[in-house]
């Protein structure tokens, strides 16, 4: 039997949009850098664009987790009592690169920020372009 | 037997362990690292052009996947060429640390050149930003940090970027491969290729590039221009063989490139920044042809190496007490006069080489990508290449001007002291250096001698000259008010949005 989406309300939108919960997380973490990119593009400081660098970092990470999640959220280490349902462990070993070369970024940026910091405290961009 | 599984990755990862070791005992290590250079330089010359692939996993089953074919040995020869160029010329003026820093950038080149794993890419290009921000920063003033600022922040959000496609294309193909990129979606095409366009600088994503270029030293931006912008493009190339839409939208995105960064480069009226934009250019010609963009990006890089490590007289960034230096006599007496002239001829040849001047090395790339591309963007590229001929007919005019300028030009062509300008020829090592790349970069034409058909060398001559005559009559354009540098940070971050928008439109609505 089928039945037109349209008459369903909410879930009915749902169907038609194909959302399934696993795109339903990621919504979350989509916000995060959009709200990242536009803290990055509106900043007028470098430490802003420092942090706003770190939300989108942060996000796309979660983003990995998220995914590989999708398969099971159990921990993927074979132990006695065996699980049913594993978490993707490959994404989750690849993303662990990407976090240490993100605080690797932030550092230097870090670094950068003290020493421009010393001619101009307020580290503003306006100054600094000149 | 050799086990190559083990050797490849050993070759990949020796200049970068050479770096660490170099950071405890440097006085072996240097010679020891030209060495190396040179080892790799010669076998792979030995392989390029010929139709030789090698594959291996690292890591066992569901590891890395590296793929050493002919992509990557024009690359490794080029970055190899220009390090040993930039290490004979400056090793005196190398600040603590920086050929360490070069070593490990040309181990993030390599397995950028080489991997066709797309997290692996990701991480290389990442080491390789470290690198090259290190390099930038070398010059050590509040200007330079600041660009190494913009470059580090502009070059990490484009990698975000592209880790976003990376994550996209993994739900739909369930691996990390470049060539199961086939399966993905046009969004994480798109955000992939903004992320690689903006690594290596092609025009737009590449506004980073003639800011940078400009205020390093020289020897950082001779390395900048040499390899760092070439780690996209063996990507870039890989990614265009196997998807005809990408390679479609690098056609349009190179020839933009070419034509608007050749036009900024002729309007610029600072030679360092418009070595810069012509590097915009010809990056963007460079990515038209996935077949020939490796040896057009070699074939770029070295000669770009060339033209800035030459740019400035040798006493204008090097030696402070002037007043020593400028008395005709001293300057005879440490063969500083032939080695600025010979400086002043390579200058000239690969500013010719670059024009596609016959009978030297561009020549014959610049043939290889004309007969590659289709029929209409080959108008656009003689157009480029006209402009290009224009750049650098003016870089020749300004670099011969200052040269005779200098008080000690009249002695070069005084036939009294031609004896012993001929014997100060072979004075120093630096020297060596100098002949070597102009008899290399001829003995490269020799390469494809079926290329030089009389149509051929006769169209590139009259862009030549057709270069020169518009050079004299764009100079008295007073360009100022109409191109004025982008500095602001909000434009070297935001290009790659914008790229990545323009090609998901292209690719899903346009379809050009």
């Amino acid at each position: 039997m089928t039945t037109n989406p349209r008459h369903l309300g909410f879930k009915g939108w749902l169907l038609l949009m194909d959302l399934t919960p696993e795109k339903l997380r990621l919504i979350p973490m989509v916000v995060l850098i959009v709200i990242g990119c536009f803290g990055l593009l509106n900043s007028k400081t470098i430490l802003r664009s420092l942090l706003s660098l770190d939300v989108i970092d942060t996000a796309t990470i979660s983003i990995f987790v998220l995914i590989a999640a999708s398969a099971g959220s159990q921990t993927p280490i074979e132990t006695t009592s065996r699980y049913s349902s594993y978490s993707d462990p490959y994404p989750q070993a690849i993303i662990l690169t990407a976090i240490v070369i993100g605080f690797a970024t932030q550092a230097l940026l870090c670094a950068i920020a003290l020493r421009l910091g010393r001619r101009s405290p307020m580290l503003r961009y306006r100054d600094l372009e000149k | 037997m050799i086990d190559y599984q083990i050797l490849f990755p050993f070759l990949i990862f020796l200049p970068a362990f050479l770096g660490f070791i170099g950071c405890v005992i440097p006085k072996i290590t240097f010679p020891l690292s030209i060495l190396m250079l040179l080892g790799y330089a010669t076998s792979s010359l030995n392989y390029i052009g010929r139709d030789i692939a090698y594959q291996f996993t690292l890591v066992g089953d569901g590891g890395i996947q590296f793929s050493i074919d002919s992509y990557s040995f024009p690359l490794i020869f080029g970055s190899c060429i220009t390090l040993l160029i930039v290490f004979g010329l400056f090793f005196k003026k190398f600040t603590h640390y920086y050929y360490q820093i070069c070593l490990v950038l040309l181990t993030a080149l390599f397995i950028s050149f080489t991997t066709v794993d797309l997290v692996s890419m990701f991480i290389s290009l990442e080491l390789l930003g470290f690198s090259a921000f290190l390099l930038i920063a070398d010059r050590n003033d509040r200007k330079s940090l600041f660009n190494a600022f913009q470059y580090l922040i502009g070059g990490g959000l484009a990698m975000l970027i592209y880790l976003i496609g990376v994550v996209q294309a993994f739900t739909f193909t369930g691996s990390f491969l470049l060539e199961d990129l086939v399966k993905a979606p046009e969004t994480a095409l798109c955000l992939i290729v903004a992320g690689l366009l903006t690594k290596s600088g092609v025009f737009l994503c590449g506004l980073w590039v003639p800011n940078i270029y400009s205020h390093a030293n020289s020897q950082s931006s001779a390395v900048l221009a040499g390899c760092v912008t070439c780690a996209g493009i063996a990507p870039i190339a890989r990614m265009s063989q196997i998807l005809n839409p990408i390679s479609d939208s690098m056609i349009v995105i190179g020839v933009i490139s070419a034509v608007i960064a050749a036009i900024y480069a002729v309007f610029e009226r600072d030679s360092g920044r418009a070595l810069g934009w012509s590097s915009v250019s010809q990056l963007g010609i460079a990515i038209l042809s996935p077949t020939y963009a490796c040896s057009y990006a070699m074939q770029h890089g070295i000669c770009k190496a060339l033209l800035f490590s030459t740019l400035y007289s040798d006493k204008v960034d090097g030696n402070s007490d002037s007043e020593v230096i400028n008395s005709t006599q001293n300057m005879q007496s440490n063969h500083l006069v032939t080695k600025e002239f010979l400086r002043l001829v390579v200058f000239v040849v690969a500013s010719l080489s670059i024009m596609g001047f016959p009978f030297l090395a561009g020549f014959i790339t610049k043939n290889w990508i004309k007969y590659d591309i289709p029929y209409e963007a080959k108008i656009i590229y003689t157009t480029a290449a006209l402009l290009t001929s224009t750049v650098y007919a003016r870089l020749i005019f300004d670099r011969i001007k200052d040269f005779s300028r200098q008080p000690y030009a009249r002695l070069i062509l005084n036939l009294k002291y031609a004896s012993r300008n001929i014997s100060d020829l072979f004075a120093s090592s630096q020297n060596y250096i100098l002949i070597l790349s102009v008899f290399g970069l001829i003995l490269a034409s020799t390469a494809a001698p079926e290329l030089f058909t009389f149509t051929a060398v006769q169209s590139a001559i009259v862009s030549a000259i057709l270069g020169a005559i518009l050079f004299v009559s764009v100079v008295g354009i007073q360009a100022d008010e109409f191109v004025k540098p982008v500095t602001r940070t909000l434009d070297l971050v935001g290009a790659p949005f914008l790229v990545a928008a323009l090609l998901l439109a292209n690719l899903i609505y346009l379809k050009i």
